[in-house]
């Protein structure tokens, strides 16, 4: 306070109390020095001369009520004293902030309207400490907050305006194998001898990760040849699905495979190898599969998958590498059906919520279940809290659902 | 003491130290308890026992059955979902790879921890009003997040997804990840958010980001990354802007471990990131 500023406070008032007046009404008188901590209220006491007796209180910010106030004021008598050390007021300060998050808020807008700035970043950093790694879900359920964005506003921000035709196709697959893990998971109760089917599954995505069989968990690998085994003592009928199912992998890969018209590079390859698939599946009417047909067909998958990384590495230049791909399999639903804005995302939120791969275990199923329902291999660890897709435009959106649709 | 033994034993029970001694550096325990760490912690734990735990000499394995059973004492503390995956991933690592009886004390812990967890959320069911927040007090608390909590809560609202589109937030943001090894031109009206992610994708930080840990070149030692700096004070004046070199989980198992296994993922890029397992021995 400046000498002017001494002077006109009239010196009855130097040992004395503020009144001031909350938004119910009710007045209260504070000592001066305390109250003076806070900006707001030291502005009307100089400019305005209010809060000098019980008539002319200052009229505090509607925010500000009475459990609030005397909370801010603990605050300003302890932080006023000029002889604390910072250790001591840090302390106080982490005992301070112990309260429940409504209290929290109601705090944090209170000390804003007095524009008490020091309690104000307390107050801010308490509340992102508790929104730190948390789903929206939970955060709106810790504030109480309504949903009312809608779908397409969620993903907006999220949306990717990267081109790349060759990155389209591949997420066209991913979103494929998606949907048809989803089907899976129904068809799971009804036919038991599904999870056979999943091996197909992981054979396309391998192909679609580039993914080398070598270099993948010891687990993970004993688990796939267990399941290779019982599947070549499979049934008919468990053959007859899995067969269907590489048949419309292949015709929906084929289809987008030629929907994308300008790439030249890819689509050369793809020619080839789709072209010696129509063969097969021309002829491929019978039901019954054939292993050495499956292997060969294997076989092209990997190859497909090389030359596909190698052709992008190629184009894309040398300071960037391909970039990853990752899958959830999981919480799909809310991003592809029922929007018109297309899966256009970098950043899967589905990762951040319980994952298939993370349920709780269940101990007298078959320890195969996680790996068949981990598409993606990197981020087979649950908390992936990042993971990215590249963009589906309206069109292909289309075409999958017709896809799949079949 | 016959000479001969304690010669063959020696080196061995040294190696065995080194071992035990780096997991201790590495501090998975104590990033347990702490909300914002403890799901990459369960990780790391996963990964660990995935990649190497027969390998492991006698005292390490007891360390990490120790960090085991406190993980999911743990649990139900950690109110996220995120967490809850994470446990149950460290479960399958320990179903998989313990040992019967460690393996049935850590299910029972384990389970114990599920029970409290529903107990838990079952007892918060009160219906309040919050006052709203105003959007300048949103922004300054948006302005302590990191990337993927900004984007949380960017889908939790109408009012909190306004708040989130600010740009200062993105443009620190930026600053905090790129600044260090990208030229931007800024120009009037530029779209932080938009030059964020472009530069996010482009480096795989979403790869990157998923450890939660960092190599500190100053105190020379693998730390969990405090928004990307290194939790030590004077390693932080040190380094100015200059964020840690981020460290992918596999590398970490393999620091702790010396081997030099790469990750599940097989993509080429890896080529230039295998490089990096190779850090200065550390102690």
């Amino acid at each position: 306070m400046s000498e002017s500023d001494m002077a006109i406070i009239k010196p009855e008032m130097m040992k004395s109390y503020i009144w001031l007046e909350t938004s119910d009404g009710s007045i209260q008188q504070v000592e001066q020095e305390v109250a003076m901590f806070c900006p707001f209220i030291c502005h009307q006491v100089l400019q305005k001369g209010g809060g000098s007796s019980k008539n002319n209180a200052i009229s505090l910010p509607q925010k500000v009520n009475p459990a609030m106030l005397s909370l801010i004021f603990d605050y300003c008598r302890f932080h006023q004293l000029p002889g604390r050390s910072n250790k001591e007021r840090k302390v106080y300060d982490e005992k301070f902030m112990r309260m429940d998050t409504k209290r929290l808020c109601e705090l944090t807008s209170a000390a804003d309207s007095l524009q008490l700035k020091p309690l104000v970043d307390l107050t801010s950093r308490a509340l992102a400490r508790i929104i730190e790694g948390k789903t929206p879900e939970e955060i709106r359920e810790i504030f109480h907050l309504p949903d009312d964005l809608t779908e397409e506003e969620k993903l907006e921000p999220l949306k990717n305006t990267m081109d790349d035709p060759r990155i389209r196709l591949l997420n066209r697959l991913y979103a494929k194998k998606r949907k048809e893990l989803k089907e899976r998971e129904k068809l799971k109760s009804i036919e038991v001898e599904e999870h056979v089917d999943e091996r197909s599954v992981d054979d396309l995505l391998s192909f679609i990760n580039g993914r080398d069989h070598k270099v993948v968990n010891t687990s993970k690998r004993k688990k796939k040849t267990k399941k290779r085994k019982e599947h070549k003592n499979g049934t008919c009928k468990v053959s007859n699905k899995d067969s269907h199912n590489l048949h419309s992998k292949q015709r929906s890969v084929d289809e987008t495979s030629f929907s994308l018209g300008g790439v030249s590079n890819l689509h050369n390859i793809e020619d080839d190898i789709f072209s010696r698939k129509a063969e097969f599946e021309d002829g491929y009417i019978d039901d019954e599969i054939d292993p050495a047909l499956k292997e060969m067909l294997d076989r092209e998958v990997e190859d497909f998958a090389r030359r596909l990384n190698s052709s992008w590495v190629l184009s894309v230049g040398q300071e960037r590498q391909p970039v990853h791909f990752s899958i959830n399999g999981n919480g799909d639903t809310r991003r592809l059906t029922g929007k018109e804005g297309g899966g256009d995302e970098w950043f899967d939120f589905s990762s951040v919520t319980l994952g298939e791969a993370s349920d709780p275990p269940e101990y007298d199923k078959v320890p195969s279940d996680r790996e068949e329902l981990v598409l993606d291999v990197p981020s087979s660890s649950s908390t992936s809290l990042f993971t990215f897709e590249l963009p589906l435009s309206i069109s292909e959106l289309e075409l999958l659902r017709e896809d799949t649709s079949r | 003491m016959k000479p001969g033994i304690d010669d063959q034993s020696k080196p061995q029970t040294m190696i065995q130290e080194k071992y035990t001694k780096r997991y201790q550096n590495l501090k998975v325990a104590e990033a347990l308890s702490n909300n914002h760490f403890y799901p990459f912690a369960c990780n790391e734990l996963s990964s660990i026992i995935d990649l190497g735990y027969s390998q492991l000499p006698k005292d390490l394995k007891a360390f990490i059955f120790r960090d085991c059973l406190s993980a999911f004492r743990l649990l139900p503390e950690m109110n996220t979902s995120a967490a809850v995956s994470a446990a149950n991933l460290l479960v399958k690592s320990v179903e998989s790879a313990f040992p019967k009886q460690k393996k049935n004390l850590a299910i029972v812990e384990f389970k114990q921890a599920k029970v409290a967890l529903k107990r838990r959320t079952k007892s918060h069911d009160e219906h309040i009003d919050l006052p709203s927040l105003p959007q300048d007090i949103l922004v300054h608390i948006f302005s302590f997040l990191d990337v993927s909590s900004l984007l949380s809560s960017s889908q939790v609202s109408r009012s909190w997804n306004q708040a989130t589109s600010e740009g200062s937030l993105w443009r620190s943001l930026f600053d905090l990840h790129f600044s260090h090894k990208v030229l931007i031109h800024i120009y009037p009206g530029i779209d932080w958010r938009e030059a964020f992610k472009n530069e996010y994708i482009l480096y795989k930080s979403s790869k990157m980001l998923r450890s939660g840990r960092g190599y500190c070149s100053y105190c020379d030692s693998v730390v969990w990354h405090d928004n990307l700096r290194c939790p030590k004070k004077q390693c932080r004046l040190k380094s100015g802007k200059k964020p840690l070199d981020l460290m992918l989980t596999h590398q970490v198992v393999n620091y702790l471990l010396g081997t030099t296994s790469s990750s599940d993922e097989s993509d080429s890029e890896d080529e230039a990131v295998r490089g990096l397992w190779a850090y200065p021995t550390l102690q």
